[in-house]
């Protein structure tokens, strides 16, 4: 079983110095469980869309954006953050999103550019994660604010698209955002030096 | 298999759910640039973080923009 290792304090030691010793966080704690909870919305995700229930698809997509805003919650509250589980966390928002986003255009929910534009800069930021990782030279995650905001967005957007709300308006207007913000992203994992690792 | 509401409910249920978010973003992420507007720009969290407010606004914006549209009041 891999482990994780983050920095935490330890109890004083016979010096009366507070020293800084790793602790082991497991892959399997309460916070990945939240997250790898949210694969199981995605059958009945599918389901809801391919017998056109609007509703319930809509129901599906809010709990796994809520379950993507209860793991933070739960890692805070078990004291289990690790940088494995924010690497997951980013890894389950691609999957889940981008599953939901082909299943909306592939039903004729959402237009097919916009969705195939999304996809194709979504992949493209995923590898150059990668590329950070490589940079880094550990388990890291690239952390952008902006692209935080955008993968709210992107829940939103399935939603768009089940509710049949706006459709080509938010899809159209989320395309350049997510080009501007990748182009940003690219260069500060691409080239810009990398900071030193925090302690969780 | 029944809908969960009326189509006239669910209509509002994401009115509010995305304008309600998208008004509350818009004046979050605009406290947010506020607040900072002094720290070092040469600090690249910084410009980070800067960069992640204006898109928040933007994304605001257009939230409560698309509700509008959404009714017919633009």
């Amino acid at each position: 079983m891999s482990t994780a290792t983050v920095a935490a304090p330890a109890a004083p030691g016979a010096s009366g110095v507070t020293m800084q010793t790793p602790r082991k966080v497991s892959p399997f704690n309460p916070a990945n469980a939240v997250t790898a909870s949210r694969f199981l919305t995605l059958p009945p995700l599918y389901w809801a869309i391919e017998n056109g229930h609007h509703q319930y698809a809509t129901l599906f997509i809010l709990i796994c954006g809520l379950l993507d805003k209860l793991d933070g919650l739960v890692a805070k509250v078990f004291n289990c953050r690790s940088a494995f589980g924010e690497l997951f966390d980013a890894i389950t928002d691609g999957i889940c999103y981008g599953f939901g986003l082909i299943v909306v255009a592939a039903f004729g929910w959402a237009p097919w550019i916009p969705v195939a534009a999304i996809i194709f800069l979504g992949v493209s930021n995923t590898l150059m994660r990668f590329v950070y990782v490589r940079r880094a030279g550990r388990a890291t995650n690239y952390k952008s604010y902006a692209m935080e905001r955008l993968v709210a967005y992107t829940g939103y957007l399935i939603g768009f698209a089940t509710g049949g709300m706006e459709v080509k308006f938010y899809y159209w207007a989320f395309v350049p955002l997510m080009a501007v913000i990748i182009a940003y992203d690219t260069k500060r994992m691409l080239i810009d030096p990398i900071p030193p690792a925090r302690p969780a | 298999m029944n809908e969960l509401m009326s189509p006239n409910a669910f209509k509002w249920f994401l009115t509010i759910l995305t304008g309600g978010l998208a008004g509350v973003w818009f004046f979050y992420d605009s406290f947010n640039l506020i607040r900072t507007r002094n720290l070092d720009r040469s600090d690249a969290i910084v410009r980070d973080k800067h960069f992640g407010y204006v898109i928040g606004i933007l994304i605001g914006i257009i939230g409560v923009v698309g509700c509008l549209r959404f009714h017919g009041v633009v």
